[in-house]
C-alpha cells in the first residue's frame, strides 16, 4: 500500500514536467521523434497511475472491512453482554442501526483515512518543493497558499461533527421506528391503526430531515470555502507566473507548469477536504460508538470459582429484589422478600403462585439476568456471583413457555449456530429425550427451517426445541416454566417423557401448571407476591388438611394457583 | 433476453421519471444549479487561454493580466452563492426521494395479510432485520441515483459547451474525442452483468448481517440465558467475513473501472496532443493550447462520469428489483408513487401534520349476522391449517374455539381477519359477501388481540388509542373492563407511563390486557381474543369477561374466542371443538359433553375434583 502510495505521488509530481516539456519543445519546433516521446512518456505516466491506484483502492477495501468487521464484532459482543435493563430500552432495528450503520460509517474513514492525508500530504509537500524549484517566489507562494488553505480546513473541521451525530441517532430512531411497526404487523392491522404509524413516519421525517440539513449546510461550509481557496490559488499562480515571465525570469513553458502545479495543489487539498467532511461523520458515530461500548452492564462478569458438578444443591439466603433501579436499596415494590429456602441436590421443586406473585423472577435470579438487592444465592456451596457468568449460564437450564426461535434451521436453533456440534449429538439428544420419532415428522430433518413467530411449530413444539437445546448444555440444574397452553395430548406426552429425562439426575424447578406435573415433584412452594407462603415436602403438604397445597389438590384447579 | 432487457430499461425508466416528477420543482432548481456547480469551472478555461494569448501577445479582446483575473475572482464569488445554493435544494431533494421510497415500501409492506411471512425476491422468508437493511442500502442507492442525473447533465452541458469551442479551435483534431466516448460506452455494456451481480451478492451478505444482528438482539434473553453468546458472536463474525469479500470484491471491480474509464480518458488525451503537435500546418498558441489541456480534462471527467453512471444504473436496478420483489403482488410503480409527505419547507418551516383519519360508524353496516362459509387456508409449507370451516355468529353472542395446539384455532382467526388470504370460501356480513378481509375487519367492525400481543415504544396512553381521538376518561373505561385498573393506578406516571420496546417493562398478563384495553376502546362489533389464558390467571380473566358482558352502556358486541377456561365454555352460546385443522363438533356445552371425546377431555381436566 505505502509503495503504492508513493508510487502515485511521484507519478503525480512527473505529469506536469511532462506537459511543460511537451509545451517549450512545441514552441521551440523541435522534430516529431521527440513529441512522440513525450506523449509516450504523459501517456505510460497515467497508466501507471492508474494502476497503483487500484492496488491502493483494494489494500484500503481490504483493512478497512477487516477493521469495521473486528468492530461490529466487538460491539456485539459488547451488546450481549449487556443485562437486560439494557435491552428492554432498545428495539433491535435501533441495535441495528449502532452495530453496523455507525460502523459502516467508519469503513470508508478506516480505510483511507490515513493513506488519504498521508499520501496527500505528502503530494502537496512535493509540489510546493517542485514550485521552489521553479522559482523560489513560485515556491513562496505555493507554500503561503497550501498553508492558508489547510489552515482554514483545520479551522472548519469540527464544524458538522454534532449535527453529523444528531443525524446518527435520528436515523436509528427511524430504523427502530420501522422494525417495531413490521414486527407488530398484526395488531396494528387488527386495531386499524395504520394512521397513528404513518403520523410517527411524518413526524420522524421532519426532525430527520431537519437535522439532515442542518448537518450538510454545515459541511457545505467546508466546500465551497476550499473551492474558493482552491480558484484563489489558481489566480495566485498566473498573477505570479505573469510577473517572472514579465521581468524574463522565466519561459511561457514554466508559466504553464507553475499553473499546473498550483491546479495539482487543489486535488490533495479537496481530498483532504472530503476526508474531513467524512471524518466529521465518522467522529460522530465514533461517539455513538464509544458511548454504546462504555455502557457497563450492571451485572459483573462474576467470580473465578467453578461449581462443582454434579447435580446442584440450591440455597436461598434470605433474598430480597426489586426491579426499579438495581442499585439501590430503598424499601420500594419488593418483587421477592427474604425468601429463604434450601432445595437438595437432585430433587425436583415444583413452584405456585398467581401472576406476578415472583415465579419467573425466582428463575431469573438464578440464571443472574438480575442481581438480588439483598441475600446471596448459593449452588453447590458456590455464591451466584462467585461463578463465572458465562459457565453459570452453561450450567443452569432454562426453559421458559414463550420460546425464542431464530429465523434459522431446526439445527442452528438447537445449536445456537454452534458448527462444532455435530448433527450426530442434537439427534442423539432428542433420542434420548425420547423425540425421536417426533423428529422424524419434520420435513427436512435438521435443515428443517423455523420461522422467528414460530412458524411451523406450535408452541409445545417449540418447547420441545428448548429442551433439546437445554439437554445438549447437559446443566446441573434445570429450570422449567410449564407451557400453560393446552396442548394435545400426543404433544403433552412428549413433552412429560422429555422432562423425566431431562431431570433425570439433576436438580429441578418446574413452574407448573399442572397438577399432573406438580405430583412428579418432591417439594413444593406457594408464592404470594413475593413472600413464600408455604414450602414443604410434597407428600407432607398434601396430607397436611389446612396447607394451601392440600386444598388446591381438592379443587383439582390448578388455574386457581398458577 | 433482449426484450427482457428492454423491458427491465424501460421500467427502471420509469420509475426513475416517477420520482423525477415527485418534488418535480425542486428537482428542476435543484439541476439548474447544479448546472453552475458542476459547470462553472469550466469558464476559467477561457480565461486562462486569454491569459496566455496576453503573455504571449496573441490576444484579439483588448483586456490585460490583471482584468482577466478580476474577472475569474468575480466568478468565485458568484460559484460559491451557488455551491450554498445548490447543497440546500439537494439535501432538500436527497431527503424526500429517499424518504418517499421508505415510505412506500413500509405501507406496502404493512398492507400484506399481516401473519404471511415477508419474502424476498428468492421467495425466501426475510426477518424485520434484512428488510431494515433493504430501507436502508436499497433506498439509498436511489437516492444516489436521483442526484447523479442533475449532476452529469451539469458537467455534460459544459462539456459539449468545451466541445463546442475545441471544434472552433481545431475541429480535426476534436472530433478524436468521440473515440474514448465509443470506447468507454463499449466497456460499460461488456460488463454490465457482471457489475450487477457483484453489487447484488454485496447487498445479499449485508442482508444477512443486520438481519443476524435482528435476530440475535430480539433473541438476546434467550442467547444469554442459554450461555451461547460465543457460538452465536462465532456466527455472526462468519457472516460479516461472507459481507467484507463481496464487498471488497464489489469495490476494486468498481475502482478498475473507474482506472479503466480515466485511462482511455487520458490516452485519448495524449494521442490528441500528439496529433496537434504533429500537424505541422497548424498554428496553435499556447493559449489555444492551455485551453485544450483545461477543457479537454474537463471533456474527460465527463466521459469517466459517464462510464460510473453507466456503471450506477446497472446497480440501481438492483436495489429496485430487491425493493419491488418485498411485494410481489403490487406493480413495481408503487415504490415511487407521489404520496403527500409533510416534509418542512426549504426554510426549515415544520408543515402541519392533517389530524389522523378516525373510524367511521355505519350504523346500517352494524353486525348483525356474520357468516363463515367452507373457509379455508393451508400452510404453503406444512400443509396445516384450516379447512371448510363453517359457523355463524349473531350480535351479542359468545362464540368460544377450543381444541388442542395445532389444531389450526389461531389459524382460523387469522384467515377470517385476512392476515392469512383465504384460499377459499367465503365470509357474509349482514348477508353481504365480505370481498376483502383484510380491509374490511377493522375498527369499528372488529379488533383482535392476538396470542402474544406486541406493545409499541411509547406511552401507554398511546398503546391504547393508537392515534384514537377519546379522552382519557374513555380509556380509564377501557383500561377498568380489561382488569387492568388496578395494576395502572399503582404505575407513577400513569397513562404516561412509557412502555419500553417491545413492551417488555411490562409482565406478560400486563401487555396482555394493554391489548385488551386497546380492542375495548374502539368499541367494535366484533370482538376477536386469541386465548388469554396463557398469561392471565383464572380470576382476573373471569371479571375481564364479566365486564365485557356485563357493560352498562348498551353496548353488545359478538365475540369470537379461543379459549379452555371451563367458565367460559360454559358461557358460551356456541362452541366450535377444532382438531387437525377441521371442525370436531359444534354446538352447546351440554351437547357437546354428550358426544365429544375431545371435549369430555378437556373438560375432564379441570373439572375432574368436582
Amino acid at each position: 500500500m505505502t509503495v503504492a502510495l508513493l508510487g502515485g505521488i511521484t507519478l503525480q509530481l512527473i505529469h506536469p514536467q511532462v506537459l511543460a516539456r511537451f509545451i517549450d519543445v512545441a514552441v521551440a519546433d523541435a522534430t516529431a521523434d521527440a513529441l512522440l516521446n513525450l506523449a509516450l512518456m504523459y501517456i505510460g505516466v497515467a497508466l501507471g497511475e492508474q494502476v497503483l491506484r487500484v492496488v491502493s483502492v483494494y489494500a484500503a477495501s481490504s483493512v478497512g472491512w477487516t477493521a469495521t468487521n473486528a468492530l461490529r464484532a466487538d460491539l456485539a459482543a459488547h451488546c450481549m453482554s449487556l443485562d437486560l435493563a439494557f435491552h428492554k430500552t432498545r428495539t433491535p432495528g435501533e441495535l441495528i442501526e449502532r452495530v453496523d450503520g455507525d460502523v459502516t460509517t467508519l469503513s470508508r474513514f478506516f480505510s483511507q483515512f490515513i493513506i488519504i492525508i498521508l499520501g496527500n500530504g505528502l503530494l502537496l509537500v512535493g509540489v510546493v518543493i517542485a514550485l521552489f524549484f521553479v522559482h523560489p517566489l513560485a515556491g513562496v507562494g505555493g507554500l503561503v497558499f497550501t498553508v492558508a488553505a489547510l489552515l482554514l480546513m483545520l479551522r472548519l473541521r469540527n464544524i458538522a461533527v454534532p449535527y453529523f451525530r444528531d443525524y446518527r441517532q435520528q436515523a436509528a430512531d427511524f430504523y427502530g421506528f420501522a422494525g417495531e411497526q413490521l414486527t407488530g404487523r398484526e395488531d396494528i392491522n387488527a386495531n386499524g391503526a395504520h394512521g397513528f404509524f404513518l403520523r410517527r413516519l411524518f413526524e420522524i421525517n421532519q426532525a430527520w430531515m431537519l437535522v439532515y440539513h442542518k448537518a450538510r449546510l454545515a459541511s457545505t461550509t467546508l466546500w465551497a470555502s476550499t473551492d474558493a481557496t482552491f480558484a484563489l490559488g489558481s489566480v495566485l499562480a498566473l498573477t505570479i507566473g505573469a510577473l517572472l515571465f514579465q521581468g524574463d525570469l522565466i519561459s511561457i513553458g514554466m508559466v504553464f507548469l507553475i499553473f499546473n502545479y498550483f491546479s495539482q495543489l487543489a486535488r490533495p487539498i479537496t481530498q483532504i477536504r472530503e476526508e474531513i467532511e467524512l471524518f466529521q461523520q465518522a467522529d460522530a458515530s465514533i461517539q455513538r460508538i464509544r458511548e454504546l461500548l462504555d455502557t457497563e452492564s450492571r451485572l459483573d462478569a462474576g467470580g473465578e470459582t467453578r461449581i462443582p458438578d454434579g447435580a446442584f444443591a440450591l440455597v436461598f439466603d434470605k433474598v430480597s429484589f426489586h426491579y426499579d433501579d438495581p442499585d439501590s436499596d430503598e424499601e420500594r415494590d419488593w418483587a421477592l422478600r427474604d425468601i429463604d429456602f434450601e432445595l437438595p441436590a437432585g430433587e425436583t421443586l415444583g413452584l405456585l403462585g398467581r401472576t406476578g406473585s415472583g415465579k419467573s423472577t425466582t428463575a431469573r435470579l438464578l440464571l443472574r439476568l438480575y442481581d438480588p438487592q439483598r441475600g446471596e444465592i448459593r449452588l453447590n456451596n458456590v455464591p451466584l456471583r462467585e461463578s463465572p457468568l458465562t459457565d453459570l449460564r452453561q450450567r443452569v437450564g432454562l426453559v421458559t413457555q414463550d420460546v425464542q426461535i431464530f429465523e434459522a434451521s431446526v439445527r442452528d436453533n438447537i445449536t445456537f449456530f454452534d458448527d462444532r456440534i455435530p448433527d450426530r449429538q442434537v439427534i442423539e439428544a432428542f433420542a434420548l429425550l425420547g423425540l425421536t420419532s417426533w423428529f422424524e415428522t419434520l420435513p427436512n430433518g435438521l435443515d428443517t427451517p423455523l420461522g422467528s413467530d414460530g412458524r411451523g411449530l406450535s408452541a409445545g413444539e417449540a418447547q420441545l426445541v428448548a429442551f433439546a437445546r437445554v439437554f445438549l448444555k447437559q446443566p446441573g440444574l434445570i429450570i422449567l416454566d410449564e407451557a400453560s397452553s393446552r396442548l394435545d395430548p400426543l404433544t403433552e406426552r412428549l413433552i412429560e417423557q422429555a422432562v423425566d429425562r431431562l431431570l433425570e439426575g439433576r436438580t429441578g424447578i418446574i413452574i407448573a401448571h399442572r397438577l399432573a406435573t406438580v405430583q412428579r415433584t418432591d417439594r413444593i412452594m406457594v408464592l404470594e407476591n413475593g413472600h413464600v407462603v408455604e414450602y414443604g415436602k410434597r407428600a407432607e403438604l398434601a396430607q397436611t388438611p389446612d396447607s394451601r397445597f392440600s386444598a388446591l389438590l381438592r379443587a383439582g384447579q390448578m388455574d386457581l394457583l398458577a | 433476453m433482449e426484450t427482457e432487457q428492454k423491458e427491465k430499461d424501460s421500467q427502471r425508466l420509469q420509475l426513475i421519471l416517477d420520482l423525477m416528477r415527485f418534488r418535480g420543482q425542486l428537482h428542476a432548481v435543484d439541476a439548474f444549479l447544479w448546472l453552475f456547480i458542476m459547470g462553472l469551472p469550466a469558464v476559467p478555461g477561457l480565461i486562462v487561454r486569454e491569459f496566455f494569448n496576453i503573455l504571449t501577445a496573441d490576444a484579439t479582446l483588448g483586456w490585460n493580466v490583471y482584468s482577466v483575473l478580476g474577472l475569474w475572482i468575480a466568478l468565485v464569488t458568484v460559484n460559491v452563492g451557488v455551491i450554498f445554493a445548490g447543497r440546500h435544494t439537494k439535501t432538500q431533494h436527497r431527503f424526500a426521494i429517499s424518504a418517499l421510497v421508505r415510505r412506500n415500501m413500509l405501507d406496502a409492506l404493512m398492507q400484506r395479510p399481516a401473519a404471511e411471512p415477508l419474502q424476498n425476491q428468492n421467495g425466501q422468508v426475510t426477518n424485520v432485520g434484512e428488510v431494515i437493511s433493504y430501507l436502508r442500502d436499497d433506498g439509498r442507492q436511489i437516492e444516489d441515483q436521483l442526484q447523479f442525473l442533475p449532476e452529469l447533465n451539469g458537467i455534460g452541458v459544459f462539456a459539449v459547451f468545451s466541445f463546442i469551442i475545441l471544434l472552433t479551435v481545431n475541429w480535426q483534431v476534436t472530433v478524436f474525442i468521440f473515440i474514448p466516448l465509443l470506447v468507454i460506452v463499449g466497456v460499460v455494456q461488456w460488463t454490465w452483468n457482471r457489475i450487477q451481480k457483484l453489487r447484488h451478492d454485496g447487498r445479499q451478505a449485508t442482508q444477512k448481517v443486520t438481519g443476524f444482528i435482528g435476530e440475535m438482539f430480539s433473541t438476546v434473553q434467550a442467547i444469554q440465558v442459554a450461555g451461547a453468546t460465543e457460538s452465536v458472536l462465532r456466527h455472526f463474525r462468519a457472516a460479516n467475513d461472507l459481507r467484507r469479500k463481496t464487498m471488497v470484491r464489489d469495490e476494486l471491480f468498481s475502482a478498475i473501472l473507474g482506472a479503466v474509464f480515466r485511462n482511455i480518458v487520458t490516452i485519448g488525451t495524449g494521442i490528441m496532443l500528439l496529433l496537434l503537435a504533429l500537424r505541422a500546418d497548424l498554428t496553435l498558441t499556447v493559449g489555444d493550447f492551455a485551453l485544450f489541456v483545461y477543457f479537454l480534462g474537463f471533456i474527460g471527467e465527463f466521459l469517466a462520469f459517464f462510464g460510473l453512471f453507466m456503471a450506477f444504473i446497472r446497480q440501481t436496478d438492483v436495489a429496485f428489483d430487491r425493493l419491488t420483489s418485498l411485494a410481489p403482488e403490487r406493480q413495481p410503480r408503487f415504490l415511487t408513487e407521489s404520496k403527500p409527505m409533510y416534509f418542512n419547507t426549504l426554510l426549515w418551516q415544520r408543515v402541519d401534520l392533517p389530524p389522523i383519519e378516525q373510524p367511521q360508524r355505519d350504523p346500517v353496516k352494524q353486525l348483525n349476522l356474520l357468516e363463515v362459509n367452507d373457509l379455508t387456508y393451508l400452510h404453503p409449507d406444512s400443509g396445516r391449517g384450516v379447512k371448510d370451516t363453517n359457523f355463524t355468529l349473531r350480535r351479542g353472542e359468545l362464540l368460544v374455539i377450543t381444541g388442542s395446539i395445532g389444531s389450526g384455532k389461531t389459524t382460523l382467526l387469522r384467515t377470517l381477519q385476512g392476515m392469512l388470504t383465504p384460499q377459499s370460501g367465503t365470509i357474509r356480513w349482514n348477508g353481504q359477501i365480505v370481498k376483502d378481509p383484510k380491509v374490511f375487519f377493522v375498527p369499528p367492525r372488529s379488533a383482535f388481540v392476538p396470542q402474544v400481543p406486541m406493545l409499541f415504544s411509547d406511552t401507554l396512553r398511546n398503546n391504547i388509542l393508537l392515534g384514537l381521538g377519546r379522552d382519557d376518561e374513555t380509556v380509564l373505561n377501557a383500561i377498568y373492563t380489561a382488569v387492568f385498573d388496578q395494576d395502572v393506578r399503582d404505575f407513577p406516571a400513569g397513562l404516561d407511563t412509557q412502555v419500553g420496546s417491545r413492551g417488555t417493562r411490562l409482565s406478560g398478563g400486563q401487555v396482555q390486557r394493554t391489548a385488551a384495553a386497546r380492542m375495548l376502546v374502539r368499541r367494535p362489533d366484533l370482538l376477536i381474543f386469541d386465548d388469554l389464558s396463557s398469561a392471565l390467571d383464572v380470576v382476573t380473566e373471569g371479571q375481564l369477561w364479566a365486564r365485557i358482558f356485563e357493560n352498562k352502556e348498551g353496548w353488545r358486541p359478538a365475540c369470537l374466542v379461543v379459549s379452555h377456561r371451563p367458565a367460559l365454555l360454559r358461557r358460551a352460546d356456541q362452541i366450535i371443538v377444532m382438531g387437525d385443522g377441521q371442525v370436531r363438533a359444534q354446538g352447546r356445552l351440554d351437547e357437546l359433553l354428550a358426544h365429544n371425546a375431545e371435549i369430555q377431555h378437556i373438560w375432564g381436566q379441570d373439572q375432574n375434583a368436582e
